[in-house]
Formats: C-alpha cells, sequence, structure tokens
C-alpha cells in the first residue's frame, strides 16, 4: 500500500473558488485511477460541501484531499470551516414535490453529498465543522 | 475561458418550442440568467422548453433550485421541461432529486428536437 497522494487547499470567499477543490480532486483522483464519470460525482459533492462552509462556516474553508492508488482507489476529502456550526440531523431531506410548491427551493447539498459519495460523516460544533467524505472507485 | 466557463444561447424554434443552449458551470448567477431568459420565452407564449446541457459539466445545488423555479412556471401552464445531452453526473444528480418524473430527457438535442417540435 502506497502513500496517498495529498492536496490541501485554503479557500478564500470568492466567487467559483469552490471549483478549485474540485478541480483538485479530479487531478489527483485521476493519478489515482479513478473514472472522469466518477470524478465528476465526487466533484460535485465537494462543491456542494465547499459552497455550504463558505456560505455558513465563516472565514476561509480548508480542504484536504487524500487520493489512495490502492488495488481499489479511494479518495478522502476533508472541508473545514470555523463558522457556528450545525446540527446535521436537524437538515430536513428534500422532496422534489414539497419543493416545486415552496418558495425556497434550495436545500439539496447534503443530500446531494451523502447520495454521491460512499461515506459523509460531519463532526460540527461553534468554532469548527468538519465534513468527511470517501468514494471508491467501484468495477475496476 | 475555461470550459466552466457559463454561456447561454436563446432560440426560438416555433411558436410553442424555446431552446436554451447552456455551456459551462451553472451555479447562481448563470441559474439565474437561465430563468430569466426562460421566463421571457414563456412570456411570449411558448410553452415548452428544452434545455441543451451537453456543454455543462457541473450544476450546483444553487443553480438547480433555480431550474426548479422554471419547472414551476412550466408545470403551472401545463408545458414541458425537458432535456438533452445530459452528463452521467448531471444525469444522476436529477435522478436523485426525481426530476423525471416531471420533466423529459432525451440523449442528443436533435433526438429532442425531433420529439417536441410540433411542425
Amino acid at each position: 500500500m502506497s502513500e496517498p497522494q495529498r492536496v490541501r487547499l485554503v479557500l478564500p470567499h470568492r466567487p467559483h473558488v469552490e471549483l478549485e477543490a474540485g478541480h483538485a480532486v479530479e487531478s489527483l483522483g485521476l493519478q489515482a485511477g479513478f473514472s472522469h464519470d466518477t470524478l465528476a460525482e465526487v466533484r460535485l459533492a465537494v462543491v456542494e460541501a465547499c459552497l455550504n462552509a463558505l456560505e455558513y462556516g465563516g472565514g476561509d474553508v480548508e480542504v484536504e484531499v487524500a487520493a489512495h492508488a490502492d488495488e481499489s482507489p479511494w479518495l478522502e476529502v476533508r472541508i473545514v470551516d470555523h463558522g457556528p456550526g450545525f446540527d446535521p440531523a436537524a437538515v430536513p431531506r428534500p422532496q422534489l414535490r414539497a419543493k416545486l410548491r415552496a418558495d425556497r427551493k434550495r436545500g439539496w447539498g447534503l443530500e446531494l453529498m451523502r447520495r454521491l459519495m460512499d461515506e459523509v460523516e460531519i463532526s460540527s460544533r461553534p468554532g469548527r465543522t468538519q465534513v468527511r467524505m470517501v468514494r471508491r472507485q467501484r468495477g475496476g | 475561458m475555461t470550459v466552466d466557463t457559463f454561456e447561454l444561447r436563446v432560440e426560438s424554434r416555433d411558436e410553442h418550442l424555446g431552446l436554451l443552449e447552456v455551456a459551462g458551470y451553472i451555479n447562481n448567477e448563470a441559474g439565474e440568467a437561465i430563468a430569466r431568459e426562460a421566463r421571457h420565452l414563456l412570456e411570449d407564449g411558448h410553452d415548452t422548453l428544452l434545455l441543451d446541457l451537453a456543454a455543462t459539466r457541473i450544476i450546483n445545488s444553487i443553480g438547480i433550485s433555480l431550474l426548479l423555479e422554471v419547472l414551476e412556471q412550466i408545470l403551472e401552464i401545463k408545458g414541458t421541461l425537458a432535456f438533452c445531452s445530459l452528463s452521467p453526473s448531471i444525469a444522476k444528480t436529477f435522478q436523485i432529486m426525481g426530476l423525471s418524473q416531471y420533466t423529459k430527457d432525451y440523449p442528443d438535442r436533435a433526438t429532442a428536437l425531433a420529439a417536441l417540435s410540433r411542425a
């Protein structure tokens, strides 16, 4: 088992900065043997986590990507912000029928992250929220 | 310019069908531009909108929520919202949301236009 390739980023608040984290994931994932289609899903999950951190977190957002080029490659991404924190269990799962009738149609980010990644763990307290996500390459 | 640079081209194909060709990253600003142009097409009497996403690789959840505003407006007039040329990840995103029960999806623009044009 080789050492994982790692990238660490600090995202300032500026337009489209979330894409930089997505690009880092794509770059490392390709080197580790991931398919483009899988990486496109990981990229969206990372973009969503970064958007949440940038919008609700306050301050710079830290991103760490680790690409494990094992026989079955896997990616681990951690996104950390230093905002007030939140209770992930209190975030309602979005329902399309209800969203279409609602004034506020947002609220899909966490659901997409959970459905696009194999693991999503959120630890949150005032001053530090960390989202840890894992995705494995399947099917060779 | 990168592959994520947003561009939007709008075309009235006939009195019913409006085409929105989207390229690049669909975020809040891009989603608002799409929603604005879609609203103009609906106000002009179109009841079917086709979004060609062949050159779009990523839509974030804010962009998606703005597409839902378009869908809500189309459902109110019993019209049709259709997509074509979805990347696998965008197709999966729409599947997760359950969009396919309200929209149509075609593999490419030619197939979509053949199915949606009324002439």
